[in-house]
């Protein structure tokens, strides 16, 4: 009994050094923030090409995960239906050999024409 | 055009149909309506699913069941008369099976034209965290009253029209996240399944595709607004909704963490990240206590002055004290006590300083909030119960109110309303090959994907736990040319609780809203 009653005090005591109850954002777990500190004195944060390569291989995931055959390329309704919805959208603009299907490099030498301003105010809207 | 009216009598009938459906579920007759009222009608329903926020949590019986209420809010602009409806909708995967079912409240304006009127769906973080800090204390028609940042007048607080509510430029959309509030993972997913960086922005965009496609919303401007690690969240949802095909106008990110490598606060204790990002806040609220010798009467100028300092000299600076233990000259040492009001002994001791260290030692035997450092407690009274009294005076407001709103939107349910669930402890931070999140690549490939989202960051100068000028340093990586704008004015984490502040926030969200939807 006596052992118990002296623990609780201690554990609160404990959570009271430790993490506070509510944090957002919370801490990560300890073996989460101990493997990004190894990555982190290599990969230091992204900036310009390094960053386009980073959000480019979101997309790439995302194209890899749509064309579920292995291709490579994926038809309109491929992307539509593998979740590439805007790939289906701009099929005709990123499709400019009239193949009928596109490659991620397609997509890549689409996007490059709708980067800047100019090129946003002219690119294809909903 | 389809407008909002029509899309609510469908979405009533369909409740009905639901309801009727869900009859044997309800323990016979639990659930009452009064599904002929009208075009005012209402609707009333008393769920009986026993909803539960454990990692292993299933639920077997979703339904899609609503309770609808009508109101009017007053504004300076006139009266909006909107629809406010509260229950669950599943999130549904590629192939149509369901994965989550998913707590929302909505308000919605009445007799709107659904291809112009905007619809913003809310998130707030933790991981673990309820919407429930956005749907009652910023912007919705209603919000609690809290005084913040006085603690004199404790909960209940009063639960009062919004004056600064968004209802007047977009419909809005509280949702929690699996395993949050009320929503819980449909059986054979657990909620685990979804507590995910990854994962969890997938399902989200599944809610949010299935929410505008049942209530008829394709064409309608669509904004994503963040808080906390909702502002992680975000980027990564609004990258998945335009990858999807949906164009997203704008996200809101207040309070924002968009990169765990680089936020000091992460690590705790002893941070290995360079705590420069936090200087200027850490200013602004000595500056508040009166404690920082440099501070003038100007708050705005005094934080560009530790701004520039913090990045000029304070990071390179902590920066040799993490590699090698080394202090600078005793003169930088000098500017960081005018700087702040922290002891030199302080800054001698964890020369790097995390927020921890610094709310504990600026006053004397006094802990000062995480959330917002300009709320105080001795050490040892109520408010310093759970170590942070800007959390703990508020909590138990917010708690009580949703579990008391809840009903009195048409929706009753036994289970607890779950403010903050545990699921930190077992979420996969991992995303884009890093251990820990990094989500400006997401923001990148979002505007890649559609060059004219537009993007506001909000926050206070007073949070310690996602400083402003960190958001301004993640930011930079955007580059120039990026369609974005900051504002920061005084006030905590739940910046939108400072009565001063609020209103300017208002401003700032109109403005955007009307830049990002381009209305003249």
């Amino acid at each position: 009994m006596m052992r118990i009653a002296l623990l609780a005090p201690m554990l609160a005591l404990a959570a009271g050094a430790g993490a506070t109850p509510h944090l957002d954002p919370g801490r990560p777990p300890a073996s989460a923030q101990q493997a990004a500190q190894a990555q982190n004195r290599m990969r230091p944060a992204s900036v310009g090409a390094t960053l386009d390569a980073e959000a480019e291989a979101h997309l790439r995931a995302s194209f890899d995960a749509a064309d579920s055959a292995h291709r490579g390329s994926l038809s309109r309704a491929e992307a539509q239906a593998g979740g590439f919805g805007w790939i289906a959208n701009h099929f005709d603009a990123i499709d400019t050999r009239r193949a009928g299907r596109v490659s991620f490099d397609d997509v890549r030498r689409y996007l490059k024409t709708t980067r800047g301003p100019n090129a946003a105010a002219a690119q294809e809207r909903r | 055009m389809v407008t909002i009216q029509s899309v609510l009598r469908s979405a009533r009938f369909a409740a009905a149909a639901a309801m009727v459906a869900a009859g044997a579920g309800c323990g016979g007759g639990g659930g009452s309506s009064d599904m002929n009222g009208g075009a005012g009608g209402s609707a009333s329903f008393v769920d009986a699913n026993r909803y539960s926020a454990a990692a292993a949590a299933s639920l077997s019986t979703p339904n899609e069941s609503v309770g609808v209420t009508h109101h009017t809010l007053t504004l300076a602009g006139g009266a909006v008369a909107y629809t406010a409806t509260a229950g669950h909708l599943s999130a549904l995967d590629a192939g149509q099976a369901p994965e989550a079912s998913i707590f929302y409240v909505a308000y919605t304006a009445d007799g709107a034209a659904a291809a112009t009127r905007p619809v913003t769906f809310f998130f707030n973080g933790g991981p673990g965290s309820a919407s429930v800090w956005l749907h009652l204390g910023s912007f919705a028609p209603r919000r609690l009253a809290t005084g913040v940042p006085a603690t004199t007048q404790g909960a209940p607080f009063p639960y009062v029209d919004n004056a600064e509510s968004l209802i007047d430029v977009s419909d809005l959309v509280y949702v929690d996240a699996v395993g949050t509030g009320l929503s819980e993972a449909i059986a054979p997913h657990t909620n685990q399944d979804f507590w995910g960086v990854d994962a969890d922005a997938a399902v989200l965009r599944d809610f949010i595709q299935r929410w505008l496609a049942v209530n008829g919303r394709g064409a309608s401007p669509l904004f994503v607004f963040g808080e906390s690690y909702g502002t992680t969240r975000v980027p990564v949802l609004a990258r998945l909704l335009e990858t999807a095909g949906l164009r997203v106008d704008g996200i809101v990110e207040l309070s924002s963490i968009l990169d765990y490598n680089s936020n000091c606060s992460v690590s705790g204790g002893k941070p290995t990240i360079n705590c420069a990002g936090f200087l200027p806040s850490y200013a602004a609220v000595g500056d508040w206590w009166h404690v920082a010798a440099a501070a003038t009467s100007d708050l705005d100028a005094d934080i560009a002055t530790v701004r520039s300092y913090a990045d000029a000299t304070y990071a390179p600076d902590a920066a040799t004290w993490l590699a090698s233990g080394t202090l600078p000259p005793a003169d930088h040492l000098a500017s960081l006590v005018a700087f702040t009001g922290l002891a030199t002994a302080t800054w001698q001791q964890q020369f790097d300083m995390d927020y921890d260290t610094f709310r504990h030692h600026l006053l004397a035997n006094t802990t000062l909030g995480v959330y917002d450092g300009r709320m105080g407690a001795l050490v040892g009274t109520p408010l310093d119960a759970d170590d942070d009294p800007s959390n703990t005076f508020v909590e138990p407001g917010f708690a009580s109110e949703i579990r008391a709103l809840l009903p009195e939107l048409g929706y009753t349910n036994p289970s607890t309303y779950v403010i903050l669930s545990n699921a930190i402890a077992s979420w996969d931070f991992s995303h884009g090959g890093r251990a820990l999140p990094d989500v400006v690549p997401d923001l990148a490939a979002a505007l890649a994907l559609d060059p004219q989202m537009k993007i506001l960051f909000l926050g206070g100068e007073h949070d310690l736990i996602t400083p402003f000028h960190q958001t301004e340093l993640d930011v930079a990586r955007l580059g120039g040319g990026a369609p974005l704008a900051l504002h920061f004015h005084p006030g905590g984490h739940m910046t939108y609780l400072d009565d001063g502040t609020r209103p300017l926030m208002k401003a700032e969200l109109a403005a955007f809203y009307a830049t990002a939807t381009g209305a003249p």
